[in-house]
């Protein structure tokens, strides 16, 4: 059996990338800001299966980039390995690169020139696709992201969301076993963005595809539900699903509203005293409360039924998944720089 | 046949559609600079049909100097195209950020200076066509039984100024703007391959320098199968070929192992996306 029908969609072990300063001859070539090795990736591991979607976050230099272009073959790794459906991504890149649709985080490598029919079509001959094999592919894949309308507007023409559509389409054209997706959402409006996302889970589930997916918005990648690997700084910070994320760092928190100022400065007492909350806040006769370990919605209102009847509303607020992230990264380096 | 992901194999012939399909498209969006680009070609042979009037008749020049000058416009207009083509297109695509794209597809990274270089080829080509039919129309007095050994010769230089252009790119891929290499190598070529006068018109040095260049040869050996008195100066064509041969042995094998090497390197430094 081959590699590819037996392997895991992308399975990196150990993986690092330095990049050094350019050597003394190089820099008569070209000017380079790279003074001293930049450790882009530090050891890093993970496994994607067919049918999983693995979200990569992680701030700015985080790696996760220079982790997508390993495995596509545009930078080499240090040590380690790379392997998608079981081929080496150094040895076996031109395997590896009809395996994979790719999805880079700029529109502009798309020809703008030519119609959207035209960008796959030539896509599809550098793959090996012709004939009617190639025209039906061109036109059940604009279908399927939704842009067949405008298979013979040029691209230049279309708006940012129909960009990123095509981009889409073009990476699934020759029906790839991985899907390799770097900031699909970047340059993309809410509501196309939230379209897209669903258009990607879809082909996923349909497809059994293996995706690897980066965005900076997290709010994105917490409506993904799917796996995700927390990268800062070349390390694997957390590599599991968000849910048990949120469960470990997050605190429930609530907002009251009170009919009066003096109502919330008494429940502010009433939480604070017994040590039910973590941090209370108030303003004006509205009571802010992250729970202390442990505690549930259900004690804090045991706690304030003398003042139930005052309370015009209650919430629960769930931390932004940005302020968790904060936190797990403020964490890691806490323990780094202690002794 | 339906396509298997991972099964679509390689297929040269396929890929070279694919790249003059895609470059003749972006090259009608623009109809004016398209028709600019052919009059900037077709100028110069009205410039040599004056010229010939003023030259009359020259021994060096085989006493016709028209019919000697659009043999050497003729064959700089193929070779030109095949030089710059490469260079022009690796640094449009590095500009346009469409260069990665193509490293992601599944080409070995070695032809495709080839496929890049493909349509700019072959309007070399039909720019050269036209400079000989309307040199025809003028009155220059082309042997039509040369035009075999014309076409194997510029077949020949077409390969040789590829590979030139291939390590050009080379450099291009690492320094990002290499052009100015070319653009000089172009000017030299123009001087010392006697394009619009003879070779032995220059000082012996140069003479010398000349031989170097793969535009001497198709040029002063186009010039011997076209022309019954090619002037002072002609290389007979069996030499011609013995030397582009030779050159394109040397110079493409090397010029595709360095261009694969620069990719390489700039590669592992991480430096193929920047400009």
């Amino acid at each position: 059996m081959s590699a590819a029908t037996t392997a895991a969609g992308v399975q990196v072990e150990d993986l690092t990338k330095t990049y050094y300063p350019s050597p003394g001859w190089m820099k008569l070539l070209v000017r380079s800001n790279i003074k001293q090795p930049v450790y882009a990736l530090d050891g890093i591991g993970f496994q994607v299966n067919p049918g999983e979607i693995c979200a990569v976050v992680g701030p700015n230099g985080a790696g996760k980039t220079t982790t997508f272009r390993i495995l596509i073959g545009l930078t080499s790794s240090t040590t380690g390995s790379a392997r998608v459906m079981g081929y080496d991504c150094e040895s076996e890149s031109i395997k590896v690169r009809r395996l994979v649709g790719w999805m880079p985080a700029e529109d502009r490598s798309l020809i703008m020139r030519l119609s959207c029919a035209e960008n796959l079509h030539f896509h599809g001959r550098l793959n090996g696709m012709s004939g009617e094999d190639l025209s039906r592919r061109i036109r059940d894949t604009l279908a399927k992201v939704g842009i067949a309308h405008a298979a013979d507007s040029s691209v230049f023409a279309l708006s940012a969301g129909m960009r990123a559509r095509l981009q889409l389409a073009r990476a699934l054209l020759h029906d790839p076993k991985v899907l390799i997706l770097d900031e699909p959402t970047g340059s993309v409006d809410p509501v196309a963005s939230h379209e897209l996302l669903n258009l990607i889970i879809e082909t996923v589930e349909e497809q059994g595809l293996a995706c690897l997916i980066s965005s900076h918005r997290l709010e994105e990648i917490e409506a993904l539900h799917s796996h995700a690997i927390l990268l800062d700084r070349g390390q694997i910070r957390y590599d599991g699903d968000l849910d048990t994320l949120r469960g470990d760092l997050d605190r429930p928190s609530i907002e009251i509203e009170f009919a009066s100022v003096d109502d919330a400065g008494r429940a502010a007492q009433e939480i604070k005293n017994p040590g039910l909350g973590e941090s209370v806040r108030l303003d004006g006769t509205l009571l802010s409360c992250v729970l202390a370990p442990g505690v549930t919605i259900g004690r804090v209102l045991v706690a304030l039924e003398p003042l139930n009847d005052r309370v015009v509303h209650l919430r629960e607020v769930q931390t932004p998944l940005r302020d968790l992230l904060a936190e797990m990264y403020r964490r890691e380096r806490t323990d780094e720089a202690s002794p | 046949m339906t396509h298997i992901a991972g099964t679509g194999r390689f297929r040269p012939a396929a890929v070279s559609a694919a790249f003059l399909r895609m470059d003749f498209i972006e090259d009608i969006s623009y109809p004016l600079s398209l028709i600019l680009k052919e009059l900037g070609t077709l100028a110069p042979i009205f410039i040599s049909f004056f010229i010939g009037d003023l030259v009359g008749e020259a021994p060096e020049v085989g006493d016709d100097y028209f019919t000697f000058a659009t043999i050497g416009l003729l064959v700089s207009t193929v070779l030109q195209s095949a030089l710059g083509g490469f260079g022009g297109a690796l640094q449009r695509a590095q500009n346009r950020g469409t260069f990665e794209t193509l490293l992601v597809e599944p080409v070995p990274w070695p032809f495709l200076p080839f496929f890049m270089n493909l349509y700019r080829i072959l309007s070399g080509f039909a720019s050269g066509i036209l400079v000989f039919l309307i040199g025809l129309a003028l009155g220059a007095n082309y042997i039509m039984g040369g035009i075999p050994q014309l076409v194997v010769l510029l077949v020949l230089g077409v390969f040789a100024s590829t590979a030139i252009g291939v390590l050009s790119a080379s450099l291009m891929v690492l320094a990002k703007r290499a052009q100015p290499v070319l653009t000089l190598y172009g000017l030299a070529a123009s001087l010392l391959a006697g394009a619009a006068f003879s070779v032995d018109q220059l000082p012996q040095p140069l003479q010398w320098l000349s031989y170097a260049i793969p535009h001497t040869y198709v040029i002063n050996s186009a010039r011997s199968v076209l022309m019954d008195d090619p002037g002072t100066f002609s290389i007979p064509f069996d030499t011609a070929v013995i030397a582009l041969v030779v050159f394109n042995i040397l110079v493409f094998g090397t010029g595709m192992w360095l261009f694969n090497r620069a990719l390489q390197y700039a590669r592992k430094m991480g430096m193929l996306s920047g400009y």
